[in-house]
């Protein structure tokens, strides 16, 4: 595969170490395009070896729109159903450019192991020096290890090598969109994490065309009304929680976006500085990135203030648990109370939707109506699909529910200029449908 | 057809044995088949680049131009390798830029009379910038080994005039002068129609500390300094600039004996300016000629040995790992505030991965081979570099986050990646000319 | 004519420097833009931009911005060698001089109009 790829697929053993590269056909993009339609694909390829897939969509890291995303495919021990969790931030794009396409991990290491995936290496390492550690500590340890503190992890904390049903597997310091417990994948695999960094470049068929028309769509975009607003509590406002905005706002530094996703859909709360400090604070971990809407609203709703939530927050991604778990289950309103129930939390959450994609996202239309008619089965329908065309291109799940402007025939019309493959909407239909059945 | 294409394809003939002859008149011209009196036999020669104690990273410019034109009997040496007569296998010198005082310093008495030796004998020295400054005559202690050309370097003087900009690359002692920098970066010149500089009558080449040049009565003027471009940044007043270099010589042919020296003021091997690149391959063509039956090269190196598929392999599946996090490392320097003054020049971050790139680049066309040449031990004792390299990088980061003084360990980084890239090149040419020869 | 960036303004999206390496390279990475997001202080939520230009890296911090010499002499009162040469991996802003369509290409695509032309 030529074009908007790295053209390699990996499959990793921990059991016995074995390390196998191959090429990504071009037969298998044009049947199954690209993202989670391929890790799909791989998954039930290597389905007897328990593996966990992870992968890039077919547009992530170019100049498309909110191209920011990977993903992992994996079957949830949450829901015992295959499910598909984006990796978002700076991480999903890091995957590619490190020289993979997709990476199939199967089997038990023996010992704790993380894999170090650089410029086309892939590297079973020894965990041991931060087993034991918890999120930030263990991606603190690998920057440092490597010398670089643009490394992008993925790992899990003391909730994942516990084996935790709401295990989270977490985003360099930040809580992710992993609501179905894949944290204790990791920990049964004693994978304590992943950890990318790469300068690899992307070649695309027809380059100048393929720059023109996403500028072209980015234009449409700016003229969208999200355009004027940013950050989490905006969202969560849109989506009919009141008074958000007012009782985040005392705490908020900034609003940061996934690469290249033009609306900011992470907040950074400080905790522990003066929030409207714009110079270099001197305190080492003065607050928490927030993307995670649900969780936020779940802690305001047990009666936490805002700093309580931004601490508990904090709390969950240091030990790479479930944050909208933790609220739901810990039968707790008090921070101290709360992050005591970390260890040994149980019981049976509510995940909305079908069970494959994140209700990280947002269930409705952000900003935007859609065209829907605010019936709620077309709703869910409408984010069912909607999820699944970003898990396939690789778009911010959270921008793609905001976003009438990324059409699917725009995603579909980038990807063939890039790939010189003819990719139909017939063949995203069938795609799709094979996702959502 | 790309301009290096052209080249790559006469150097796959030539080590083939294939004939193929130059016009004495004009460089630009080809003819394959009968010889005439105009013409002689095109050699495929054996190139030495300078890379030792004095250098700057340049001679990696040298090293780019030469691979992508097809060029592999290239020997990388050290001025210890000159000092001991390397050069007398060789056909062709390049010295590109640096410390021309440290590279005379390293080279030392017994280096200059090797030199001297090898142009004489009819090897052909290219000196592009600190190479070009090296062989003028001078009474400075260690340049004063080197006095073979007769050249009046324009830009010396008793007196410095005033610095417009750029300060730190402004001026450099100089015997009881100094010499100082006019302009930078891309000015204009006219050939003047001189074979082997007769293809075109103007281009463009960078300047970077070179020297403006008044020809002794034996050297031919190549190319004279025209104008300045919209690109050229001025160290002094303009028309000071004008003064010192319009018209005075950028490029010379200075024979010596049996051998001629082309000294550069630009860098005519710099790898964005392809124009002035082909004309430093026709003056090799022209007149490499110490081999003049057109023998295809032995093997550069005849102790080298063919490493099995699975070794050679798994040599760059580990070269490739430790390249890849020393370079990660690397990347995160640049555009960090911190730089070194290691001896007179000063050491930017971003230099450490021109080093590592240089090698990283290689690896795909090395695999492509299959089987590595190299002489025994080089492999272990690059994987060991590569290792050790990376180490002080991850060292060098972590003191840099200290706010530690971190000169100790630059220095000693800075001299290892120029040992790992020599010997890198060693292995690689060594690899890629170990399968022309039939 | 240069470069303005607002970094109170930038969302740390990272558009810019695949833009502008795009531009040189023809292809998607971040490996040669002249413009790069300072992001290696993640937990601090700290986060500008880096300009390189032909003599000048231009750091926009949130607090403001600052402008530094390219290949000043770590000791000031020693005297460095003139004849420096410029490093390949990062060449200094060009505006994209050739991109007609665009003009600089990291203002055309930063969807946070933090970035204009001055």
């Amino acid at each position: 595969m030529e074009y908007l790829s790295t053209d390699k697929i990996i499959v990793i053993d921990l059991a016995t170490s074995k390390i196998e590269e191959t090429a990504l056909d071009e037969s298998l993009v044009s049947e199954k395009i690209g993202g989670a339609g391929i890790t799909k694909h791989l998954y039930e390829k290597y389905l007897n070896d328990d593996p966990i897939v992870i992968g890039t969509g077919l547009l992530t890291g170019t100049t498309c729109p909110a191209s920011a995303i990977g993903l992992i495919t994996a079957k949830s021990p949450v829901t015992g159903k295959l499910c598909h969790c984006p990796i978002i931030y700076k991480v999903g794009i890091e995957i590619k450019f490190s020289g993979y396409d997709y990476i199939v991990v199967k089997g038990v290491s023996d010992n704790p192991v993380y894999l170090w995936i650089h410029d086309g290496v892939a590297d079973i390492s020894d965990a041991s020096g931060i087993w034991g550690k918890d999120v930030w500590e263990s991606t603190d340890s690998l920057r440092k290890l490597m010398g670089d503190d643009l490394i992008q992890t993925m790992v899990i904390g003391k909730a994942g090598e516990n084996r935790s049903d709401y295990a989270q597997i977490c985003y360099n310091y930040w809580s992710s969109p992993d609501r179905f417990g894949l944290g204790k994948l990791f920990g049964g695999k004693k994978l304590k994490g992943l950890a990318f960094r790469g300068m690899g470049l992307i070649e695309v068929a027809d380059h100048e065309n393929f720059v023109r028309r996403s500028f072209e769509i980015l234009k449409e975009i700016k003229t969208n009304v999200f355009m004027t607003k940013k950050g989490i509590a905006e969202i969560a406002s849109d989506i009919g929680e009141a008074g958000i905005k007012e009782w985040l706002e005392p705490i908020v530094h900034r609003h940061s976006a996934d690469y290249f996703t033009p609306y900011a859909t992470n907040t950074v709360v400080f905790l522990d500085e003066d929030p409207k400090r714009v110079e270099e604070s001197k305190v080492a971990e003065p607050g928490v990135l927030i993307s995670d809407i649900p969780a936020l609203l779940a802690f305001k709703k047990l009666g936490l203030s805002a700093e309580d939530t931004g601490r508990a927050l904090k709390a969950c991604a240091k030990y790479g648990i479930d944050p909208a778990a933790v609220a739901e289950l810990s039968g707790k309103s008090s921070l101290k109370e709360i992050v005591d129930s970390f260890d040994g939390l149980s019981g049976t959450v509510t995940l909305k939707g079908k069970g494959s994609f994140s209700p990280w996202c947002p269930l409705k239309p952000i900003f935007n109506d859609f065209g829907l008619s605010g019936d709620a089965a077309e709703a869910e329908t409408w984010w069912e699909r909607r999820q699944a065309v970003a898990m396939i291109f690789g778009i911010q799940p959270v921008f793609s529910v905001m976003c009438p402007e990324l059409s699917e025939e725009n995603m579909l019309e980038l990807a063939g200029i890039g790939t010189e493959l003819d990719l139909t909407q017939e063949i995203l239909d069938r795609v799709v449908a094979d996702l959502l059945k | 057809m790309n301009l290096y294409q052209s080249y790559a394809d006469i150097n796959i003939k030539l080590p083939q044995g294939k004939a193929r002859y130059i016009s004495k008149g004009n460089a630009g011209i080809r003819i394959p088949g009968v010889p005439d009196p105009e013409c002689r036999r095109m050699h495929y020669p054996k190139i030495g680049i300078y890379a030792g104690s004095g250098t700057s990273h340049s001679w990696l410019w040298f090293v780019d131009m030469f691979d992508r034109m097809g060029f592999h009997a290239v020997s990388v040496l050290d001025a210890p390798a000159v000092r001991s007569g390397r050069l007398q296998q060789m056909d062709v010198l390049a010295v590109s830029g640096g410390d021309t005082v440290a590279i005379a310093e390293a080279l030392g008495e017994d280096g200059a009379r090797q030199l001297a030796a090898f142009i004489t004998g009819g090897g052909v020295y290219l000196g592009a910038c600190a190479g070009a400054y090296l062989v003028m005559n001078s009474s400075k202690p260690h340049l004063c080994h080197f006095n073979f050309a007769a050249v009046k370097i324009t830009n010396l003087s008793k007196r410095l005039p005033t610095c417009h900009g750029m300060p730190h690359k402004f001026s450099i002692a100089y015997g009881c002068g100094h010499i100082f920098h006019p302009v930078r970066e891309a000015v204009g010149l006219r050939l003047t129609g001189v074979p082997p500089f007769s293809s075109e009558p103007a281009l463009l080449a960078p300047l970077y500390g070179g020297p403006g040049m008044l020809a002794p009565p034996e050297a031919q003027v190549l190319a004279r300094y025209d104008h300045f471009t919209d690109k050229t940044v001025f160290l002094v007043d303009k028309d000071l600039a004008e003064e010192t270099l319009i018209s005075t010589a950028a490029a010379l042919r200075v024979p010596m004996g049996n051998g001629q020296m082309y000294l550069f003021g630009p860098h005519f091997e710099h790898p964005h300016y392809h124009r002035a690149n082909r004309l430093v391959a026709n003056a090799v063509y022209r007149d490499s000629g110490r081999n003049p039956d057109g023998r295809p090269p032995v093997a550069v190196a005849r102790d080298a040995l063919e490493l099995p598929a699975s070794e050679s392999a798994n040599f760059i599946r580990s070269l490739r790992r430790e390249l890849s996090n020393s370079r990660i490392v690397a990347a995160g320097f640049e555009m960090l505030p911190v730089r070194w003054l290691i001896g007179a020049k000063v050491y930017e971050p971003e230099k450490i991965r021109v080093f590592l790139d240089a090698m990283w680049r290689r690896l795909k066309p090395l695999e492509k081979r299959g089987r590595i040449w190299a002489r025994a031990g080089v492999p272990d004792l690059l994987m060991a570099d590569a290792c050790e390299t990376t180490v002080l990088l991850r060292r060098l980061k972590n003191e840099i986050d200290k706010g530690s003084d971190t000169d100790l360990i630059a220095r000693t980084l800075f001299h290892l990646l120029q040992r790992n890239t020599m010997r890198f090149f060693e292995l690689y040419f060594q690899t890629i000319s170990n399968n022309l020869t039939p | 004519m240069g470069i303005k960036i607002d970094a109170l303004k930038c969302i740390n999206c990272m558009a810019c420097e695949m833009a502008c390496s795009y531009h040189r390279d023809d292809g998607f990475a971040f490996l040669s833009a002249c413009i790069v997001v300072y992001r290696a202080r993640e937990k601090q939520d700290y986060f500008g931009v880096l300009l390189k230009e032909e003599e000048f890296l231009k750091v926009a911090r949130p607090e403001g911005l600052e402008v530094n010499r390219i290949g000043e002499a770590a000791d000031p009162n020693k005297k460095a060698d003139a004849s420096v040469k410029p490093m390949l991996l990062r060449e200094g802003c060009d505006l994209c001089e050739d991109m007609d369509d665009y003009g600089p290409m990291c203002i055309a695509i930063c969807p946070a109009d933090a970035i204009t032309l001055e």
